[in-house]
């Protein structure tokens, strides 16, 4: 008799959380995202955790640039919505991108999330048929098998970043002779190294490659090896902390005369207080300029601040960028349908999108325009070549699709 | 060869050093209260965070850092152990581990929600060219930490041998009633244990923070490492603390570099795997193990 | 009746797990995959009281073993194209296997020792997944097919709750059959006291490795059953803090019952849906929330459930003997599982008191509740039905019968036309009277009057009479015994008898539900 009361009571306590769960749950219902006056958009990333330097700035450019659309009057009559979920691995993810999805139901679904997180949203959406954006993944799981209603914007596959990236080796006259590759071993860093090792391959060119768990700090080891192979070109994959710390003994141990190239995730600024003098270390760049190198990202940056209050460290970096132009262009996505807004016109017109950018909604010329065509996809092919010089990041050459 | 052998072991001597600060903080805690904190490498990372806004955001020297941070997450740790550790004193010995596991979540969750960056970098102590050792290049930094760090963890053990909150702490280790019967007090002691615990978190982080920068992920290592280094050396031995962390260090930096650099954490976990089963009581135990 | 009742008890948690399922169903998809990941999160709760509750181990490989049985099931659908179900079978192999691997030096070590040794298993096992990209994909993680059900595809949030409930309601059974039968209960003796144990048989390591096995290749199927939900199998979702919040689990709901683990890890699966405005302070929140209840509800959310169950509330009472007042707005409140004292001098009204909550006496104001129920309208002759008994303070036996017929009539069920049926019962040696006898014996034998059954009541010592009132006051396994001045007469040495007596027999009874 004593466990049935239990049992009761434990039931009404669950039973309690999920009620509660379907009231939250069901109050949100849109019919297909669009009211009258409203358009919704969902998004998932990480805002916590070891991923959430992407997540966030994704979450607070978008909203800014959405208020700036909403102030000119918005798109189609309606003011642009963006409900934001926090969402790193695969079982988050999926639960996130449902509720967004089949509770909110909302018109359009941006992923600014990691690799594993992105590829499973992608696997879920690739069904479900709802218009996805995928800002931030470059990895192939995210993008195969090729899906009509996902579209790839700023990041470019692994293929395009590695081959820009061999190519900085070589700009300014200089001939490597021996290369290292020094990767961390979770996701990112990996596909990019596969992507690099092809292209190196195919050179013919002599490589060692060592790798780092995440967040490693100490790399005598892997230093070690590579100065003990004489190596002159050192590809560096992994975020601003391991690179800067990689660099920093490198310098320590002696290697002065070798020539880093950094993944795009290690062009930030926070990597420059780690080296001190970080002068002449390159790596690519998602967008045209670095944020103050030109008017248009110094007013971004000021936008920026105002909007957040202050800028943390690091601030604003690629991720803010991208997620600004990626919000312009969801909006020219939507106008471009003529307002006829049903989801699978949104997916026609998005497919015929040419040079979508900010700039032709008013916003800040940050990020390289988008064009699409109904079996490709990818937004942008264009890539930025960032070198430190005076102590400041700066885009010295665009690279055009190879 | 031989140079590049040189770098690898003064690598690994630099990270044994920390490892062996940050062992010793457990260690002291553990003999005196027969706890491991598991946020000890949570109160090292604030340790890490603090020095950072000495040096970087108040442009205070660094020894102002050196002085101030210890005493400062001495007094964190006894106000935690006041707070709520008070209250487990009575609860099994798992209750307490969760405890101090979430503890540390906890703590590394707050400052990231206050100070959401990757990663703060704290600048070099020294500037100046390094110095030149059997062909190997060292810092004056690595120098600083190694020298530092040791000179740290031996004073530490100095005082914890001699004086009568060391003997005390000891005593209590042994036989608490007993230690109370001799007029000390339970209170006093344990307090006492976890102000020196968290004050050696704090060298450790002020020591480690131009090494690594400060990051949330700064809490897990440390632990991790200094978790192992003591199983290694013997938990209930000071020396034997200091000892595995060299051990640890060099083994890891060694194993790294000739086995493999991606492996480096798996390393370290066999080497502890290997210790427990040889001999799991510590390469350098104190006192003699009794079996019932 | 017992034993009915306990079979019950077993069930109950598997079949709660089909009405959330079942409730589930009538849901939207979102909260559908809601509830099939938070019942596959019960069901880990379950395997990590067992181990974690039960067996005193601490682990920190729950991700680890989670992931083997998830990329176990994948790939053998995935590279060997085996039917989904048999690699369920398979992930129950491997994480079997995997639990016996830990076991083998693990059993060697208690405490921050075992923790150690766990945390080796989960970091290299973790590792490993992630270098051996060939086989498994690496930090990019693989997809996961759909799995494929007798020719049906199971795609939708439908098919999947009802495939996870099913499933996870059959482990569960498992799970709570070995918890609460002979194996849970050795379990906790070679966890509570290593050397009783093995003095009586129990292999303490073979218990323990058990444990680790039992509970990993729950965890595993759990992992496999998530495995095709969450679609990209990566190292990095089964992490060291993966496992640290599972252990979050037990701790909240409650160590030492399969109950505890169920809601454990429902609520903290279900929590982060409901805590989406604030997703920010997700790990803070739960981190928090782990400290707090450690602190102060080490019993976890089961035993606050229980708690909350008042047994028995007074409020307010009021008695007077014409100008004597007795009991003066006498208020109080017994939980589940307390030993509550009223202590005072003589006079002070603790018997009457103690009449009227038991019947005797009328109250002039206030009220008594018991389970909810109001009793101030029974009689007390309808206290026993309800489940309350008492001692008196006048040592009450029945003098001119055995302690064993003094202990029987305790069992209750007394009414006339019910004692006619049993006498013919006994004339004819029927069961039930077996059973009565089986119970009364058991009664005494717990208070240390076995070897007393025949005598007639009357000729024991008076400590004797004191604990038969108890035998016959407990051999109805009621849920509140109320003990007038038990220890009353008794020499010191006898009072501490009494009291570890009651101890156990509080201790025994809580065990029991």
């Amino acid at each position: 008799m004593r466990n049935l009361n239990i049992s009761m009571r434990a039931a009404a306590a669950l039973a309690a959380s999920i009620g509660l769960l379907a009231f939250v749950s069901g109050a949100r219902a849109q019919e297909n995202g669009v009211t009258p006056s409203e358009i919704s958009i969902g998004a998932i990333g990480a805002l916590t955790g070891p991923l959430a330097f992407i997540g966030a700035p994704g979450r607070d450019s978008m909203t800014m640039a959405f208020e700036e659309i909403n102030a000119k009057g918005g798109v189609c009559g309606r003011k642009l919505a963006l409900g934001f979920e926090h969402a790193s691995s695969p079982a988050e993810s999926i639960a996130a991108v449902k509720k967004l999805v089949e509770q909110d139901k909302v018109f359009i679904l941006v992923l600014a999330s990691g690799s594993t997180g992105a590829a499973a949203a992608a696997d879920y959406v690739r069904q479900a048929g709802v218009p996805t954006y995928n800002l931030y993944g470059s990895t192939p799981i995210i993008r195969n098998p090729f899906a009509k209603n996902v579209f790839h914007g700023a990041v470019v596959p692994v293929e395009v970043s590695a081959a820009a990236l061999i190519s900085m080796f070589y700009d300014g006259g200089y001939t490597p002779k021996k290369f290292g590759l020094l990767a961390g071993t979770y996701a990112f860093p990996q596909a990019t190294l596969k992507a690099a090792q092809d292209i190196l391959k195919q050179k013919g060119a002599d490589v060692t490659v060592e790798q780092f768990d995440i967040g490693a700090r100490d790399f005598t080891s892997q230093l070690v090896s590579l100065q003990r192979q004489n190596v002159d070109s050192v590809l560096l994959l992994g975020s601003f902390s391991e690179a800067g710390f990689a660099i920093k003994q490198a310098r320590e141990l002696g290697m002065t005369n070798v020539r880093w190239v950094v993944d795009g995730s290690a062009v930030s600024t926070a990597i420059i207080p780690i080296l001190g003098n970080a002068d002449g270390i390159r790596g690519y760049y998602n967008a045209p300029a670095f944020p103050g190198q030109t008017p248009a990202t110094r007013e971004f940056e000021a936008r920026l601040k105002k909007h957040l209050g202050s800028l943390p460290q690091g601030r604003p970096s690629i991720y803010d960028l991208i997620g600004y132009g990626s919000g312009y262009v969801v909006a020219e996505a939507i106008k471009a349908t003529n307002c006829q807004l049903t989801r699978g016109n949104l997916i026609d017109a998005w497919s015929g999108l040419k040079d979508a950018g900010p700039t032709l909604l008013g916003g800040l010329d940050v990020t390289f325009p988008e064009s699409y065509a109904p079996t490709d996809h990818q937004g942008v092919y264009r890539i930025g070549a960032a070198i430190v010089k005076d102590g400041q990041w700066q885009v010295y050459r665009v690279i055009d699709k190879p | 060869m031989l140079a590049e052998l040189g770098f690898v072991v003064v690598a690994g001597l630099k990270f044994g050093a920390l490892y062996a600060l940050a062992a010793l903080g457990l260690v002291v805690v553990h003999k005196a209260t027969k706890t491991v904190n598991f946020a000890h490498g949570a109160f090292a990372m604030l340790g890490a965070f603090a020095s950072f806004l000495i040096v970087v955001n108040w442009q205070w020297p660094y020894w102002a850092a050196y002085l101030m941070i210890p005493p400062a997450i001495g007094i964190v740790a006894a106000a935690i152990e006041f707070l709520i550790l008070r209250r487990l004193r009575q609860a099994d010995m798992f209750t307490v581990v969760i405890a101090t596991v979430f503890l540390g979540i906890a703590i590394a969750e707050g400052f990231r929600l206050t100070y959401n960056t990757e990663l703060l970098a704290v600048p070099s102590l020294f500037a100046g060219p390094p110095f030149r050792v059997a062909g190997v290049f060292v810092t004056r930094d690595t120098a600083w930490v190694i020298a530092g760090a040791l000179a740290t963890a031996f004073a530490c053990i100095a005082v914890f041998r001699s004086g009568r909150l060391g003997r005390g702490m000891r005593a209590m280790a042994a036989n608490i009633r007993g230690a109370q019967l001799c007029g000390y007090s339970i209170d006093g002691v344990y307090m006492l244990a976890w102000f020196l615990g968290g004050a050696l978190a704090g060298f450790t982080g002020v020591f480690i923070a131009p090494v690594t920068g400060v990051s949330v992920d700064l809490s897990i290592a440390i632990i991790t490492a200094g978790f192992v280094a003591g199983v290694i050396g013997g938990f209930d031995s000071p020396a034997g603390a200091i000892a595995g962390g060299l051990l640890l260090g060099i083994a890891e930096s060694l194993a790294a570099a000739y086995v493999s650099s991606a492996m480096k954490n798996c390393i370290s976990f066999l080497l502890l795997f290997l210790v427990l089963m040889w001999r799991p009581q510590g390469l350098f135990p104190e006192g003699s193990g009794r079996s019932v | 009746m017992s034993e009915r009742r306990l079979d019950l008890a077993a069930l109950a948690p598997a079949s709660f797990i089909i009405v959330c399922a079942a409730v589930g169903l009538r849901l939207d998809s979102y909260p559908q995959y809601v509830i099939a990941v938070a019942i596959i999160s019960m069901l880990v709760g379950i395997a990590l009281v067992l181990l974690v509750g039960l067996g005193r181990c601490i682990t920190l490989a729950s991700g680890s073993i989670m992931a083997i049985g998830g990329y176990a099931s994948t790939l053998a659908v995935a590279d060997l194209g085996v039917p989904y179900l048999a690699t369920l079978a398979l992930a129950i192999l491997a994480g079997g296997a995997a639990g016996w691997i830990i076991a083998f030096p693990g059993t060697r070590f208690r405490g921050h020792n075992l923790a150690m040794v766990t945390l080796v298993f989960q970091s290299v096992c973790i590792i490993l997944i992630r270098q051996a990209t060939w086989l498994t994909g690496g930090a990019e993680g693989i997809h996961v097919p759909a799995p494929q059900l007798f020719g049906l595809t199971i795609a939708s949030d439908r098919a999947f709750l009802i495939l996870i409930g099913g499933a996870a309601a059959v482990m569960t059974l498992f799970l709570s059959i070995l918890t609460r039968g002979p194996f849970g209960k050795n379990l906790q003796a070679a966890a509570g006291n290593e050397i009783a144990a093995e003095a009586f048989g129990v292999s303490v390591r073979g218990y323990l490795t058990a444990a680790f096995v039992v509970s990993s290749l729950a965890i595993a199927f759990a992992g496999a059953l998530l495995a095709p939900r969450v679609r990209i199998l990566d190292p990095d979702s089964f992490g060291v803090l993966e496992s640290i919040f599972m252990l979050a689990y037990p701790i909240v709901g409650g160590m030492h019952s399969v109950w505890g683990g169920l809601l454990g890890g429902g609520a903290l699966r279900i929590a982060p849906e409901l805590l989406r405005p604030v997703a920010d302070y997700q790990e803070l929140f739960f981190a928090t929330l782990v400290i707090f209840v450690v602190m102060f509800f080490p019993g976890g959310l089961i035993e606050l459930i229980r708690r909350a169950a008042g047994l028995l509330l007074v409020d307010s009472l009021d008695k007077h003997f014409d100008a004597l007042h007795a009991v003066d707005a006498a208020s109080l409140r017994v939980p589940v599982g307390a030993i509550h004292g009223l202590i005072g001098p003589n006079g002070a009204g603790k018997t009457s008191l103690f009449n009227i909550i038991s019947g005797f006496l009328d109250a002039d104001g206030g009220r008594v509740a018991f389970a909810g129920t109001s009793l101030l309208e029974m009689r007390a002759r309808d206290r026993i039905a309800l489940g309350m008994t008492r001692t008196f303070q006048n040592v009450a036996i029945f003098g001119q019968l055995s302690c064993l017929d003094n202990v029987i009539i305790g069992l209750g069920r007394n009414a006339v036309v019910h004692a006619v049926a049993t006498s013919f019962d006994q004339f004819a040696a029927g069961a039930a009277t077996q059973g009565a006898r089986r119970r009364a014996l058991a009664a005494l034998a717990s208070v240390g009057l076995a070897g007393q059954a025949r005598a007639r009541a009357g000729s024991l010592s008076l400590g004797d009479q004191r604990r038969l009132e108890i035998a016959r006051a407990v051999v109805s396994r009621p849920r509140l015994i109320l003990l007038d001045e038990p220890v009353s007469g008794l020499s010191e040495s006898e009072v501490e008898e009494l009291r570890n007596l009651l101890i156990r027999i509080n201790a025994g009874s809580r065990c029991l539900s």
